[in-house]
């Protein structure tokens, strides 16, 4: 049996005090090491919502998170800052890489305040790079990169800490074809046993990439599918 | 230690990443200090001049001038016999009259007739003793003594600026013309910082001024008084003295007052520019919590990847405070040195010996300092409090 390495627990999100939204509904839901899946479902389904939750970057109005088997909850903003940077990678849409940085700087960025040397940190990040193919565009800024190479680096920057689950939001929405497929491509690239890949998406296409598929719709969670390998 | 040089790395390339904003913002900080330790070094390194020429001068010498009695239309002079009244005075130790001539247009050397005639020497009959009451040394020759005064020679003592000008030379044998009849140049005095207008002056013996000027009587209208004990009694005594009820009068002041007063105009001056500097330090405090709010907006992007990395609310704080501090750092260690170049400079260009606190500038650095970390708390505590959701915009 591998290890969960993301689990909700009858988590439920609502938004608005005097009007209420409920985001999710009582979803629970296991991802577990070495799984590639994928989270779909059509706008205002709460997959953005779900991702957040599964990112520990919201917490739940109730239900419980567990990161790695703790209670995510119920640990304070740096106890759960520092489990989040630990066991997710996240990976974003509009790649958010920081403009004054290079994409080595962008990548150190994750390796901060762990302890490790100057040294340690620049090694991590060049491997990162090398991993998903950038390791001659290392000293380059954002701004000198084409869109399907911001988001490589902005998936070293996800994978160099090494997390437990990879989460990406519509990685490929700001790509053409071909940087898609590129992008794609490193994803599956980064299997692992030990890691998780979760990519949410609207793109079916993007979607039967995975291996096991999660299908939204009103806050919940209406399908769970295995799918066969391509 | 290795956080906190990360905080600062990470601090410092958010800061030179724009440069420009944060020299604009660095800029309330660095006048402020400037102004605050310009207007104290500056006042310090006055007030040290002061204190040395009031060393110089001593406080105890009177200036007493003649004030104007019943006689219209004459320069008010006080009689001969009131200044042997006054040197018998007990605490009075040395007085000396002088007596300003008109009309005399010395020529110190031939063709200088035009210049001299447009801007006049100060032709000044003078008591024998004006060197020791003003405790002025003479750099050359000697001063007007008995032998000239009885005699009625043509002699003449010259001050220093003038025997510069006019290129006179120590040991020197040379004449100046007063309305074309020569003077033999017997001595220079040094410069007199009580009255500088002495440092360009001709001063002749009260014989001479009658014999050759028509000078009716050896009346001085200025006594200078040294009085080493008592000195502003002596001072509060001598109008009586000279006067002795009459109606000619005169007025005795101490010049130190002078001075001291002078100095007070300063100190209120330099309060004003340190108040000026106070404000404009607020108002950089002030400008520096507003970039930095609206930074904090444009960055809310980098701010919330920050947070999905896993730095805490706490150190996207402290990475904003540092950007302060720093702000404050550099703005202080700059405004300092610019305060103290602005000090360096007025003292040459015055003739100061610059007097500059070094922990002073310290401690004004560090108030800019303080300034910056107060206007940052607000932009770092709005930067820690942004929901990471809110600002990276899923799906």
């Amino acid at each position: 049996m591998t290890e969960t390495v993301l689990a909700l627990e009858g988590v439920s999100r609502v938004y608005g005090e005097e009007v209420q939204v409920r985001a999710l509904d009582e979803v629970t839901l296991d991802i577990r090491a070495g799984e590639f899946l994928s989270i779909v479902g059509p706008s205002g389904s709460g997959k953005s919502t779900l991702l957040g939750l599964l990112g520990v970057l919201d917490l739940p109005t109730s239900g419980i998170v567990r990161v790695r088997g703790t209670d995510a909850t119920q640990l304070s903003d740096a106890e759960r800052s520092r489990l989040r940077g630990e066991a997710i990678g996240f990976v974003f849409q509009q790649f958010h890489l920081i403009p004054h940085l290079t994409a080595t700087g962008n990548v150190e960025a994750a390796l901060l305040y762990r302890g490790l040397s100057a040294r340690e940190r620049r090694g991590r990040a060049l491997s990162a790079l090398e991993q998903v193919g950038l390791g001659a565009r290392h000293d380059h800024r954002p701004v000198q990169m084409s869109g399907g190479e911001q988001q490589r680096v902005a998936i070293a920057r996800a994978i160099a800490t090494e997390p437990s689950v990879v989460l990406a939001d519509e990685p490929t929405g700001a790509l053409d074809s071909h940087n898609a497929e590129n992008v794609l491509q490193v994803f599956g690239d980064l299997q692992s046993p030990e890691r998780a890949i979760c990519i949410v998406t609207h793109d079916l296409h993007v979607a039967h990439a995975a291996r096991r598929k999660i299908s939204m719709l009103d806050g919940k969670i209406v399908a769970d599918e295995i799918l066969a390998s391509t | 230690m290795r956080r906190l040089r990360e905080l600062l790395g990470v601090a410092f390339s958010g800061l030179t990443s724009r440069k420009v904003r944060t020299l604009l913002i660095m800029l309330g900080p660095v006048l402020g200090v400037a102004a605050i330790v310009a207007a104290i070094g500056i006042n310090e390194s006055s007030k040290g001049h002061l204190k040395a020429k009031l060393q110089e001068l001593g406080t105890d010498l009177i200036v007493v001038n003649a004030s104007s009695g019943l006689g219209f239309g004459q320069d008010p002079v006080i009689e001969a016999a009131a200044v042997a009244r006054v040197r018998r005075l007990p605490d009075v130790v040395a007085v000396t009259g002088t007596r300003q001539m008109s009309d005399i247009v010395t020529v110190p050397f031939a063709g200088a007739e035009d210049y001299y005639r447009a801007f006049p020497v100060p032709v000044i009959a003078s008591g024998l003793d004006l060197p020791e009451t003003l405790e002025v040394p003479l750099v050359s020759g000697r001063f007007l003594n008995d032998f000239d005064e009885s005699s009625g020679a043509r002699v003449a003592v010259i001050g220093r600026d003038l025997a510069d000008e006019y290129g006179y030379m120590r040991g020197e044998s040379r004449t100046i013309e007063l309305n074309g009849v020569p003077y033999g140049v017997i001595g220079v005095l040094d410069y007199v910082l009580l009255e500088p207008s002495m440092d360009s002056a001709v001063f002749m013996t009260f014989t001479s001024a009658m014999d050759d000027w028509d000078l009716e009587d050896p009346d001085p209208s200025r006594l200078y008084v040294r009085a080493p004990t008592n000195t502003v009694q002596v001072a509060e005594e001598i109008p009586t003295v000279v006067s002795l009820g009459g109606p000619d009068g005169a007025n005795a002041s101490v010049p130190t007052d002078l001075l001291d007063a002078q100095s007070q105009v300063d100190e209120s001056l330099n309060n004003l520019t340190k108040m000026m500097g106070g404000l404009a330090l607020v108002v950089g405090g002030v400008g520096i919590a507003n970039v930095m709010s609206i930074s904090v907006i444009q960055r809310s992007s980098e701010i919330g990847i920050r947070r999905a990395l896993g730095h805490s609310r706490g150190t996207i704080a402290l990475q904003f405070l540092f950007e302060a501090l720093a702000i404050g750092v550099l703005g202080g260690i700059v405004g300092a040195g610019v305060g103290a170049g602005v000090v360096w400079a007025v003292a040459d260009a015055r003739g100061y010996t610059m007097v500059l606190s070094v922990v002073g500038l310290i401690g004004w650095a560090l108030v800019s300092v303080g300034v910056a970390v107060v206007a940052g708390l607000y932009p770092s505590t709005k930067a820690a409090r942004l929901e990471p959701l809110e600002t990276l915009r899923l799906g």
